[in-house]
């Protein structure tokens, strides 16, 4: 399953891509995500909760970031057990680019699930990892332009 | 742990349940009426239909405690000795062979025959194949079935 | 007779069903019964590099956590494949082990890895989460045609390129000849999509050892608990066979998925004997989905070819048949002695071959599943006539006709030896029932309304009354196919009749009382039919492959004739008259043309008291017979489907579908009826709705009845099911069999009449609406380009 999209983010290049870096700011951006641990510059462990269709589980997973190209480009690369409810890996190519004051970041992802999440709820997938990748670079995105009112779920 | 009680073909019934037993689980496995089946997980398959207050109900898609004070009927239940006029003519018309599905069947019909007597509508064929949407046999293809509701529907009005 | 052969007699074991008061197995429960979770692998291919058990250990109730390490340590044998089939080269089968539970590799999503013992379900479950497995992952394939290429990742070591076996049957150089001379050539690829039998009642077991006694009990969902226990026995070693004892209380359908042996039967007996408690586990539905043995799965080519008269010269198939991560009891015989043996259809043709290569793949195994083998040559076959037809621009019903087979015994170039028939009897019947005539201009009236109709037709045979064992030994079985039955009559005269069959909603308990009642003429309540224990039957080998009629009931017929011989003698003996002389009529004993008689019990306590019998007579009345038959049964039919097709939106309703049948002799309208209904809506099933669907990690996307389309009540028409019979000159009744019929038959037709109403050919199973709309669609941008 492929994804696709692009963001409007007003702030500098530098700036988002030190965010990009930050655990913190991915912990916070993250849906779903109760912990984000960084062991290296480039690896994480992380503990995310999920809902998809009628399975609902708390993935535990590495998170690792490659084909660092700083401040331009990476991919990022995870994969999580969720116990009986079976197991997700996924990644995304992300890339900035500069529009005056303004990022531009744009993503291709791919995701694919196992077990019970892919035996119970593969029709959900596509519009629920839409909708889990919209809502973290909402979240990304309102990390950098602070807002009244945000809510993190 | 809840306490639930309820009437549960025509006895009072009383227990100490943990609190996400179904109603299901309580029937078969605490009142060890085993006539209600489980064939799905999902709710899709029909074979756990129950009457609760009168209508019928997915057994497995109800926590007990949500029928406290409910009362409740099980196939075991829906005769005065002997059979229930649905249950005759589901034999009558060969509307079953495992079985499985049966009690499920027997449940949703006479629900169904029993909405449409009330509405004053007519229980036509193509009304008893949508309302079968939820009770699947993989046994006799339905046709007997929906031939059993048929007669099943003109012997409860004549009973 | 009223409640004789041919009677509509209702049936015996409905009330208890209707009641709620059936007996399954899960709702049987023993003392200190304790429940089993099994840990499941969620990668459809992965290295076990270890299990920690630890915290699900720890965790309340949990009385054990079992893994496969120590079910091979104890010495639990590995699952057989009963029938060995040899390679065109002679070798034997690619056969990979499977432990019940998986050692060091699991090869499917839903292999079995650990199982969990506790004293309730939610605590057995909950502690099989808390299982934490190590797994390597590899790289999985779950399609045959991808598992045969060269990147494929292969899923057992003793397998090269995933090829189980390659087989062949039939004479190759004689049919390429045949195809080179014709003056007309069909190909087609055609697939069998992979189905999932679904019944109802979901697999269960509870086992229960008696270390007193060192004694096994299991009552579980089986088709044969004799075979069963032959299995767990003498192959699985869990206890010698005079020391397991299998029941098969009220088994609520079976469609041949409850034939084999799974690993958690074989588990939870010996869990039991590991922790000295009752072990209980029933499947849920994904469960179901996930290891119940999946059915069908063949990717084929086909060529035939016809001689300027339109006969049949030649047929060459090839198929790949998905045989899943494991070979199954029965795997190996359905793709090849249950399918490429029945190639020759209802048609004379001379020269028929057809290879099969098995493929493993990391799926689900494959197995049997209601028709096994016979859906899939009769697709082939009926897809490929029809469009031959069409291809040709001549009728297909005069197509078949031509080349029906028309005289009896009609050896075919595949083995089979079809004993009888009338093929054009059953297609008159059917074309006239369905009023073929009409339909020109019924298809004119639906334009009228914008639908598009089509017709289509379907000329099945298949084999049944399975099967002379000699015959099957020599092609590779590992058991004889026979069938026993004892007919004990009791000091009052009251009957029970023993029976190797099962019944799982086919009505043995009616259908079986029926031949007895004939025989003696006694009234049906006085007969009881006892199967499905194996403390109270002799021995038997089960019901699948429409074999519990011709096979099962034939056994009870040659007992009776036993006890009939014997009742002779003590009546004429106690009479003072002539042995023929004797006859048996309306419940009584008589001696022919005197008023002299015996009530029917008088002659059973006379068996019994001992008082008064012939010298040397053994007293009691109790016969076996052990009946082997002596070739296969040849049901066979036409069925014709009707459909309307709403071209806006590709949806399809089955307007008309006829079945005009062969079953030989049959012993109860109603209840053969009900089989062909229920047979055919699994046939509609796997044409128009179901399909097992995995993704390119094969990973299974339709475990549950949201995603797997079962058919429902408005899925489906009414059916207009006819009979024409020529006796089956196989076996004493003259039974064909009629338990798959429906499911055989039906998918061509459907498909046939798709496609003649949409004019698109090019339509695979299941036709949902969108493929149905997407055909339209390529039909007409086919016709625009033209």
């Amino acid at each position: 399953m492929e994804l696709k999209g692009e963001y409007r983010i007003a702030a500098s290049k530098a700036k988002v891509w030190a965010a990009l870096n930050d655990a913190e700011t991915l912990e916070g951006c993250i849906p779903g995500c109760e912990e984000l641990d960084k062991s290296s510059d480039t690896e994480m462990s992380a503990k995310v909760a999920l809902k998809i269709g009628p399975v609902k589980a708390r993935f535990k997973g590495n998170v690792t970031l490659e084909n660092l190209d700083p401040p331009n480009a990476y991919s990022i690369v995870g994969e999580g057990q969720g116990g009986v409810a079976g197991f997700a890996k996924g990644g995304a190519d992300v890339q900035l680019s500069e529009d005056g004051d303004e990022t531009i970041l744009s993503y291709q992802a791919n995701a694919q699930v196992g077990g019970k999440i892919a035996q119970l709820g593969s029709r959900l997938i596509q519009s629920t990892a839409a909708k889990l990748a919209d809502k973290f670079f909402a979240n990304f995105r309102d990390a950098l332009e602070p807002q009244e009112g945000d809510v993190k779920d | 742990m809840t306490e639930i009680s309820m009437t549960v073909n025509g006895k009072a019934v009383k227990a100490d349940v943990p609190d996400n037993t179904l109603l299901v689980e309580y029937i078969r496995e605490h009142l060890r009426l085993t006539g209600t089946h489980v064939g799905c997980d999902t709710s899709q398959c029909g074979a756990c239909v129950v009457h609760v207050d009168g209508k019928a109900m997915k057994s497995c898609t109800m926590l007990a405690a949500s029928a406290d004070g409910a009362d409740v009927t099980t196939i075991e239940g829906i005769a005065d000795g002997g059979l229930h006029p649905m249950q005759t003519a589901f034999k009558e018309n060969h509307g079953l062979q495992c079985g499985f599905c049966t009690p499920g069947m027997i449940m949703t019909a006479t629900d169904m025959v029993k909405r449409y007597q009330a509405d004053g509508k007519e229980l036509t064929e193509d009304a008893i194949r949508h309302e079968l949407e939820g009770n699947i046999c993989r046994c006799t293809g339905y046709h007997n079935i929906v031939k059993a509701i048929t007669d099943g529907a003109s012997k409860m009005t004549n009973a | 007779m009223t409640e004789g052969i041919g009677a509509r007699v209702l049936r015996k074991e409905d009330k208890r069903f209707l009641m709620g008061k059936g007996r399954y197995t899960d709702d049987i429960v023993e003392p200190n019964q304790a429940y089993a979770a099994f840990v499941r692998s969620p990668h459809a291919h992965a290295e076990v590099k270890g299990i920690d058990a630890s915290a699900a250990e720890a965790m309340d109730g949990v009385v054990a956590v079992l893994n496969g390490e120590q079910l091979t340590g104890d010495g639990i044998g590995n699952i057989i494949c009963g029938w060995g089939v040899t390679q065109k080269d002679g070798s034997g089968m690619n056969m990979g082990a499977w432990s019940a539970l998986a050692t060091s590799k699991v090869r499917y999503v839903g292999d079995a890895v650990a199982v969990v013992i506790a004293d309730s379900i939610e605590q057995a479950r909950n502690a099989a989460e808390a299982v934490e497995v190590d797994y390597k992952i590899l790289p999985a394939v779950a399609q045959s045609m991808k598992a045969l290429t060269n990147d494929a990742p292969e899923i057992h070591d003793n397998a090269p390129g995933n090829v189980v076996f390659d087989w062949e049957i039939g004479d190759l150089a004689p049919t390429d000849a045949a195809l080179a001379g014709a003056a007309y050539i069909t190909e087609m690829d055609i697939t069998n999509n992979r189905l999932a039998p679904n019944p109802m009642e979901p697999r269960s077991a509870v086992a229960t050892y008696n270390d007193a006694e060192e004694h096994y009990t299991l009552y579980t969902t089986s088709q044969n608990p004799h075979v069963a226990r032959l299995v767990l026995s003498a192959f699985y070693q869990v206890a010698p066979e005079h020391k397991l004892r299998v029941i098969a209380p009220d088994v609520g359908g079976g469609f041949g998925s409850k034939i084999y042996i799974y690993p958690e039967e074989i588990t939870c007996l010996w869990a039991s004997m590991k922790t000295n408690r009752s072990v209980k586990w029933t499947s849920d539905r994904t469960e179901a989905f996930l290891t119940d043995a999946h059915g069908r799965d063949h990717v084929s080519t086909a060529k035939i070819g016809f001689d300027k008269d339109h006969k049949i010269v030649g047929l060459k198939v090839n198929t790949k048949a998905n045989i899943g991560a494991y070979m199954s009891l029965f795997s190996s015989a359905v793709p090849t002695y249950l399918y490429a043996t029945l190639l020759s259809g209802q048609y004379n043709i001379a020269n028929i071959y057809c290879d099969v290569q098995a493929v493993y793949t990391n799926t689900v195994p494959v197995d049997a599943y209601r028709g096994a083998g016979r859906p899939e040559a009769c697709f082939l076959v009926e897809r490929i006539m029809e469009t031959a037809a069409r291809e040709m621009g001549v009728s297909p019903v005069e197509l078949r006709r031509k080349n029906f087979v028309t005289s009896f015994p009609h050896q075919t170039p595949v083995i089979m030896a079809y004993d009888s028939g009338d093929f054009a009897t059953n297609q008159d019947q059917a074309l006239k029932a369905a009023d073929y005539d009409g339909f020109e201009a019924r298809r004119t009236e639906a334009a009228s309304r914008g639908k598009l109709r089509g017709i289509g037709f379907s000329n099945y045979i298949e084999a049944c009354g399975i099967a002379p064992s000699a015959a099957v030994g020599s092609l590779g079985a590992g058991v004889g196919l026979w069938e026993s039955a004892e007919v004990r009559v009791n000091p009052v005269g009251t009957i029970e009749v023993l029976t190797g069959s099962h019944s799982h909603g086919q009505g043995h308990e009616t259908t079986f009382t029926q031949i007895v009642a004939e025989r003696f003429g006694l009234p049906t309540e006085n007969i009881q039919i006892v199967h499905g224990d194996t403390d109270k039957v002799q021995f038997g080998m089960g019901t699948y492959g429409s074999r519990s009629g011709a096979v099962g009931m034939s056994a009870i017929f040659k007992a009776l004739d036993k006890v009939e011989a014997k009742v002779k003698k003590i009546a004429a003996h106690v009479l003072e008259a002539s042995e023929d002389d004797i006859v048996i009529e309306g419940g009584e004993v008589k001696v022919a043309g005197t008023d002299k008689l015996m009530g029917w019990h008088e002659v059973g306590l006379a068996a019994y008291t001992g008082h008064n019998l012939p010298e040397g007579m053994e007293p009691g009345l109790k016969e076996t017979s052990f009946y082997d038959p002596t070739n296969f049964t040849f049901p066979a039919g036409c069925y014709i489907c009707e459909v309307e097709v709403d071209p806006e939106t590709g949806v399809t309703d089955i307007v008309q579908f006829v079945a005009s049948d062969d079953f030989g002799t049959i012993i109860n309208p109603m209840i053969v009826e009900g089989q062909v209904h229920g047979g055919i809506a699994q046939g509609i099933g796997q044409a128009m709705l179901e399909n097992v669907v995995y993704d390119d990690d094969a990973q299974q996307l339709s475990a549950s009845y949201m995603d797997y389309a079962m058919p429902r009540a408005d899925d489906l028409p009414n059916y207009s099911v006819h009979h024409a019979s020529t006796e089956c000159p196989g076996n004493p009744l003259g039974m064909k069999g009629c338990g798959e019929a429906g499911a055989i038959g039906s998918p061509p037709a459907v498909i046939n009449a798709i496609t003649d109403a949409i004019g698109n050919n090019d339509l695979s199973m299941p036709a949902t609406s969108a493929k149905v709309w997407a055909a339209i669609q390529a039909a007409s941008a086919k016709q625009a380009a033209e």
